[in-house]
């Protein structure tokens, strides 16, 4: 058997590795279960090989990758789990404990057997690539940090197409509220807002100013480094939060349309922290971060003005597609339905098993591309089962995931981030700008 | 013949994707719901169908291999685990519910169905299979059926064994699927082997299907609290209200620790000093629930309740029950190890049994939770200890013992509704009339002449 490394993450969070009593009950929620039925996809056979490491029984196999890469972080075992087990951080640890042992085969893979043989996507690839390097010193040009849109891309899916002008380029550095501010906060786009909805982040920002915010995209902040240390690359999450954490702490709001990247940011400090005072300064941080949903009605709840429907949604019967990094990695969950069922000209129904991942969980969807891809039509049958024509989301990643099962599935449903959908009234409006 | 011959046949039956070797495979079969037993089988292997079971039993028959079914491995009994290795022959890819038949109230299913899946199937016809082990979330009809499991409403509505009209199963005697009973409830066409199976605990056969019994959606439910300064009163008024003339659908019995256990996780305001705490279920015609939960509520007063409550609207009493749930399960976490009993007593003599079984660990300074399904006398006393202190995990293993003893002498059974498997095993012997045994070992030669039906479980060789 391979020597076990330091299993230095692992003996960190050994009091959720030791929490799970066994019962199975995570079966009936897990989504990769659920697929497979087989235990070793199940969060309790994740949980039970982790901990056999740290008896020795169990060693950092190929075997042990493929189960413990072989989950979403959904949490949706966690938000249920009767002896409240976090198997998410369990997992996450495992991952960082086999990546410092074995080395990540993961990304690079992913480049070299999807990106790189389609020619168009080669192409979007290096123009990735060399953003990435720009952003990212000390990569070398490995491709070890792409994020969960990359990872969807190729393997059959349908994708945007890759955004002509970049929100660098659509948006200055300041973007004044039109009359006196009441706050100055920092925009996170992330990186599928950057790249692939630019105009949906300009909307956002938008948004934000006319409800009276001085909206600043700080140049210096980066990739919010969720993908690479979600998936175990500890190293690569660390340098980004450093990065973007004295990028944007000096600022009350850090605002984002992005789950993942939400919850990215704010798991800086469970996952990375290099010492006490730096978990500190992490959870400092963490505190700063909002939601753009949860950020939008904090406002609204101080009377900053109303929101309107932006005329192309008139009459539209919308669904809230609760993303998992949103609401069980954030807990929010009520802040974006206040908004869909205040805002006048929609109708608003919820769907069966709103908040059941989409499937897409970054990489997996490559790796798991059949699962995933099953797991995404079990949501478009619950979007279907909604009647509506129209499935509202807060996460760029599901956007993506829930945008190929519609249209896999030949549905008539479109699919929006909340934050296309109103404007402000009495601001300016908050049209594409680009 | 090398066990690679026998890996290569179950390739050749179930196909190479449904068959797994590899350490960390095995490993996630080594174990059950209990915190001790654990023991890795040599193969693992998912049938598709009825027909691959039959390809897999003759061939473990054949070759003499030991074969353990496992369904969603929820199980409590250590009866899942493969203890003399060989194959874990998991059902949980055969989970459809293949008919549902609301004019017979009848269901047919595959063993690796989940009974949770299974009753949203049922709620949307408006019925539902009584049975409710409170592993439904993971467990699996097939594991359900042959464990006999019981739950909460059993007080009620009985255990798994009333609601099997008929089971296919492949023995291997016969070398192949036999079907047991039918989709009647009336059929008294010579020995009841339907049964026989259920709860045999894969030692006779492995079950492929299962015509279910139904029942209507009860119209309406109610959930009440009653608080009790001590324990045995609390016992003591489930026998009143059944005495009033009164069937809830749940009697469960909640005690100090896992009150406070609730307050912590779920937010209830119960009160901390409390000993106990009761929590009914009423089920049925809407006029009959409300008359009959107001004379429950009147019954545990004047039993010595200190304070009842009945729960505002279905959200929250669905928010009690999982709050109940919740901390159940908080118990089997309490401590490392915790040694849970599943003894039942006739429900007359449930406070004296309280009374010795806090008795004797009070003397043997142990800590101990006792709850259960009051309703038809089946508890959990649950004995805290850690496996690794081997003076203090002796103590607790007496005080089971002690505790067992005394169940069976106030005329109550070993287990209720977990099953025997690996972990009462060591009781049978002490507990049961030899003839009763013996008997037991006939039937499986019977069934099971070679003894690869889940070899090593209920009685000791």
């Amino acid at each position: 058997m391979k020597t076990s490394g330091s299993l230095e993450n692992i003996r960190k969070f050994r009091a959720d590795v030791e929490q799970c009593m066994k019962c199975g009950f995570c079966g009936y929620f897990c989504p990769v279960y659920r697929e497979s039925r087989m235990e070793k996809g199940l969060a309790r056979g994740k949980n039970q090989l982790i901990k056999a490491t740290l008896t020795g029984e169990q060693g950092l196999t190929r075997g042990f990758y493929e189960a413990i890469d072989n989950c979403l972080l959904c949490k949706t075992c966690v938000q249920y789990c009767p002896a409240k087990t976090r198997i998410d951080r369990a997992v996450t640890a495992a991952r960082a404990d086999y990546a410092a042992d074995a080395g990540l085969p993961l990304a690079k893979s992913l480049v070299l057997r999807f990106v790189l043989p389609n020619r168009r996507l080669f192409g979007a690839a290096l123009r990735f690539a060399s953003w990435f390097q720009h952003v990212l010193p000390g990569s070398g040009g490995r491709f070890r940090h792409l994020p969960h849109f990359l990872a969807a891309l190729g393997a059959g899916r349908t994708i945007p197409e890759i955004a002509p002008r970049f929100l660098r380029s659509l948006l200055p550095e300041n973007n004044p509220a039109p009359g006196p501010a009441r706050r100055r906060v920092a925009f996170f786009p992330g990186c599928a807002a950057e790249f692939v909805f630019p105009e949906t982040a300009a909307m956002l920002v938008r948004t934000l100013n006319g409800l009276g915010c001085d909206v600043v995209l700080d140049r210096r902040q980066g990739c919010c480094g969720a993908a690479a240390y979600f998936s175990g690359d500890f190293e690569t999450g660390r340098r980004l939060a450093r990065k973007n954490v004295s990028a944007l702490e000096g600022y009350d709001s850090i605002v984002t349309g992005c789950a993942t990247c939400g919850a990215g940011l704010r798991e800086y400090a469970v996952y990375l922290a290099g010492d006490a005072a730096e978990k500190r300064r992490l959870e400092a941080f963490a505190s700063r971060v909002a939601d753009f949903s949860e950020f939008v009605v904090m406002l609204l709840s101080e009377n900053a003005g109303g929101l309107q429907l932006n005329p192309g949604f008139e009459g539209r019967k919308a669904t809230w597609h609760d993303p998992c990094h949103l609401s069980r990695h954030q807990e929010i969950r009520e802040q974006p339905r206040k908004i869909l069922k205040a805002v006048a000209g929609l109708e608003f129904v919820e769907m069966p098993g709103a908040d059941r991942c989409c499937g897409l969980g970054g990489s997996f969807s490559i790796t798991h591309f059949e699962a995933s891809k099953r797991i995404a039509d079990l949501k478009a049958e619950s979007i279907a089962a909604s009647g509506a024509n129209l499935v509202v989301t807060a996460c760029p990643g599901c956007i993506i995931q829930l945008r190929d099962a519609i249209s896999r599935r030949r549905m008539k449903v479109e699919v929006a981030h909340i934050g296309e959908l109103f404007s402000v009234k009495g601001a300016a409006r908050a049209d594409n700008p680009g | 013949m090398a066990f690679s011959e026998i890996i290569d046949s179950l390739v050749r039956i179930a196909g190479r994707e449904n068959v797994l070797t590899e350490d960390e495979d095995r490993r996630v079969y080594s174990y059950d719901a209990t915190s001790q037993w654990k023991a890795m089988p040599d193969a693992v292997v998912f049938p598709a169908n009825t027909g691959q079971v039959e390809g897999i039993v003759r061939l473990a028959d054949a070759k003499g291999v030991p074969l353990t079914p496992r369904g969603g491995g929820t199980n409590v009994s250590g009866g899942s685990v493969p203890i003399r290795g060989g194959i874990a022959l998991v059902m949980t890819k055969m989970n459809r519910i293949l008919s549902v038949e609301p004019e017979n109230l009848s269901a047919r299913v595959e063993a690796g169905a989940v009974l949770m899946d299974l009753q949203g199937a049922l709620a949307a016809r408006k019925l539902i299979f009584p049975p409710d082990p409170q592993s439904f979330l993971g467990a699996t009809l097939g594991g359900i059926i042959a464990e006999n499991a019981g739950g909460p409403v059993c007080v009620k509505y009985g255990v798994t064994k009333q609601y099997i009209l008929g089971i296919k199963a492949v023995i291997p005697a016969a070398g192949r699927a036999v079907e047991f009973g039918g989709v009647t409830v009336k059929n008294v066409v010579g020995y009841d082997l339907v049964s026989l199976i259920t709860g045999s605990e894969g030692t006779l056969g492995v079950i492929t299907e299962a015509v279910l019994r139904l029942m209507p959606l009860p119209a309406a439910r109610k959930t009440l609290l009653a608080l009790f300064d001590d324990l045995p009163k609390a016992g003591e008024a489930v026998g009143m209200v059944f005495d009033s003339g009164t069937v809830p659908a749940k009697i469960e019995l909640l005690d100090n620790w896992v009150i406070r256990s609730i307050n912590r996780t779920a937010g209830m305001k119960l009160p901390e000093n409390a000993a106990a705490m009761l929590m009914f279920e009423l089920d049925g015609r809407p006029e009959a629930v409300e008359s009959d939960a107001a004379k429950v509520m009147r019954v545990c007063m004047a039993a010595g309740a200190t304070g009842t409550t009945a729960a505002g609207n279905d959200a929250e009493a669905l928010s009690w029950w999982r709050a109940r749930s919740a901390g159940f399960a908080a118990v089997f976490s309490a401590a490392p190890t915790v040694l849970a009993e599943d003894v039942t007593v006739p429900r007359s003599r449930m406070p004296e049994f309280i009374r010795k079984v806090t008795g004797i660990c009070k003397t043997m300074g142990l800590e101990v939770t006792v709850i259960g399904h009051a309703g038809d006398g089946n508890l959990h006393p649950s004995v805290l200890t850690d496996q690794k202190n081997a003076a203090h995990f002796e103590k607790a293993k007496i005080a089971v013992d002690r505790i067992v003893e005394a169940a069976i002498e106030f005329g109550g059974v070993l287990s209720g509704e977990h099953g025997i498997g690996l972990e009462k095993m060591k009781f049978m012997r002490r507990t049961q009339d030899p003839f009763f045994i013996e008997a037991m070992k006939q039937i499986k030669k019977t069934f099971d002449p070679r003894g690869i039906m889940n070899p090593g479980k209920i009685w000791e060789d």
